[in-house]
């Protein structure tokens, strides 16, 4: 098979029309992530009454809710990666996109970017009402900076390879959902992993986001990067983030030119 | 007679829509037992959390309870999401003009195709969450025909809930985050019908709206508590069951048809 060489510039340019794509399509349905943004803040109030027994325990939320943020960021690259892959399936246009020389890494790139934005504008909006809604304790600390940015690149790997899924298992709603559950429940929204019994404690590091938000909690309360280097947190962190979002691209690649081979890329 | 075939090709549909996901079942099926084993010790913990320390054994009486939270809400899942998922298949494909070809109103089409495939597909999940949890904590479970009422006013609201959704799906398409979170919502507030954890106020007046909330109370009287389904007022009792519920179909059923008739005006029915 022959392939195209394209310059560096003209696939820099691919991926920035994809991102400004989904910017214009995320300010279309700009209500909707409104509506998604207080359904979100409602159900971690929610859960944190419910595991508080009915009042919010302060103590617990600042710590737990940095997690329900990267659940956040997570959540909106794969539900409306898997969907927005899913509608151009359905409707026709993914093989349009394939006319482009662009490898279609490029694309996924300024696809991800995209909700990567929408995912982080709805978690600070987020943040912001329990902090100050709540009045949570949380002084935000310059060095949970690089922690962050890299929880956000690993729940965006991981909404990639969901999207990935998608080119190849026509209905992913099930693994997109559990997924999402299973972050929200060992990434440490609902408790920090560090009061599961050990063997739960390993098997909740695996799981994206998990790693980054007890990163960041380390950070938070003052002990510097150093601290989340040496216990070893940071390095994994990087490690993992790396793994997911190599796998998400190669896995995105191998999936679209399978669709081209197979004619999977219009409606099955 | 026409109307019969009709519904029984729509069932038809849904059941074999359902074998055709039976993978995507069986990676959901161990979702709602690990989140039962999970959730159990957990609840009304806050205080013990935030200082590190937690029981993580499980108690029978508590877990109970949750089994019998979570069951229903299997329900309320197979029903609304796989109805909005294979509604915004259809809008996305183009096909769904072709629903409004049958004698039948497309609502009851939309409806009748799922609910019977999301009863099989909630048998199957909630026996093998109860036989999972079972592993770890026993259940007790008073098994009575009474429940049967309940479990069907429950069925109803999961349709109104799911026509519901189903008709802003017409409407606004990629609804989906919206839909996991109104469900999200769904599963919290109806825990105020249990004796799970002390909810304020507020918290349980407001989960009077909710459509799993006494449905959920009406089972754990019944099931759990011993007590009558005929009980009137009070949380599960038959009068706020019975209204909830009808009131929560008539909501489905009206948004769908407002739903479908915005979707007609904008000629966004067949094309996407």
């Amino acid at each position: 098979m022959s392939t195209i060489a394209v310059p560096i510039a003209f696939q820099t340019r691919l991926a920035q029309t994809e991102l400004e794509k989904g910017l214009r399509l995320m300010w279309r349905r700009r209500s909707l992530v409104v509506a998604a943004t207080i359904v979100y803040g409602l159900t971690y109030l929610g859960i944190s009454l419910f595991i508080g027994g009915g009042h919010l325990v302060k103590e617990l939320m600042v710590r737990t809710l940095p997690a329900m943020l990267a659940v956040l960021v997570a959540s909106t690259a794969a539900v409306e990666g898997t969907a927005g892959i899913s509608e151009e399936i359905n409707g026709g246009t993914l093989e349009q996109t394939r006319l482009s020389p662009a490898r279609a890494e490029v694309q996924a790139l300024g696809r991800m970017t995209a909700l990567g934005i929408e995912g982080l504008a709805v978690a600070v909006v987020v943040g912001i009402v329990f902090v100050l809604g709540v009045g949570l304790d949380i002084t935000p600390h310059p060095a949970a900076l690089i922690p962050a940015a890299l929880t956000i690149l690993d729940a965006l790997g991981y909404g990639l390879i969901m999207t990935a899924l998608v080119v190849r298992v026509a209905s992913i709603g099930a693994i997109s959902h559990v997924g999402n559950m299973a972050i929200m429940a060992f990434g440490g929204m609902l408790v920090p992993v560090s009061v599961f019994p050990h063997g739960l404690e390993i098997f909740a590091r695996f799981i994206p986001t998990t790693l980054g938000v007890e990163s960041i909690n380390t950070t938070l309360a003052g002990h510097g990067l150093g601290a989340t280097w040496s216990d070893g947190t940071l390095p994994w962190l990087m490690v993992h983030t790396a793994v997911v979002l190599i796998a998400g691209f190669t896995l995105y690649a191998i999936n679209i030119r399978h669709a081209q081979r197979e004619g999977g890329l219009s409606p099955r | 007679m026409n109307t019969a075939i009709a519904l029984r090709n729509e069932i038809g549909k849904g059941l074999r829509f359902a074998w055709s996901e039976r993978l995507q079942i069986l990676i959901e099926m161990p979702m709602f037992a690990v989140f039962v084993i999970l959730l159990g010790p957990l609840l009304g913990q806050g205080e013990n959390l935030a200082s590190g320390q937690v029981d993580w054994s499980l108690n029978s009486q508590t877990t109970t309870a949750m089994v019998l939270w979570f069951t229903p809400f299997i329900f309320f899942y197979m029903q609304v999401v796989k109805l909005f998922w294979r509604l915004l298949g259809e809008i996305q494909a183009g096909t769904l003009e072709q629903v409004f070809l049958s004698p039948l109103p497309p609502w009851l089409v939309a409806a009748a195709g799922r609910v019977a495939a999301a009863f099989l597909e909630t048998l199957f999940v909630a026996a093998a969450t109860y036989g999972m949890v079972s592993v770890f904590v026993s259940i007790h479970l008073h098994w009575t025909p009474a429940a049967l009422l309940p479990a069907f006013a429950i069925m109803i609201a999961a349709i109104g809930l799911s026509l519901i959704i189903a008709g802003a799906t017409l409407v606004y398409k990629r609804i989906q985050i919206v839909n996991d979170g109104v469900l999200m919502m769904v599963m919290i507030f109806s825990a105020s019908a249990l004796p799970l954890i002390h909810v304020p106020g507020w918290w349980a007046a407001i989960s009077h709206a909710f459509p799993l909330t006494d449905g959920v109370g009406s089972l754990y009287n019944v099931m759990i508590a011993h007590g009558s389904v005929t009980q009137a007022w009070g949380v599960g009792g038959l009068v706020p069951l019975l209204t909830v519920s009808t009131a929560y179909l008539l909501a489905g059923i009206g948004t769908f048809i407002v739903g479908e008739r915005v979707a007609k005006n904008r000629g966004t029915l067949g094309r996407y």
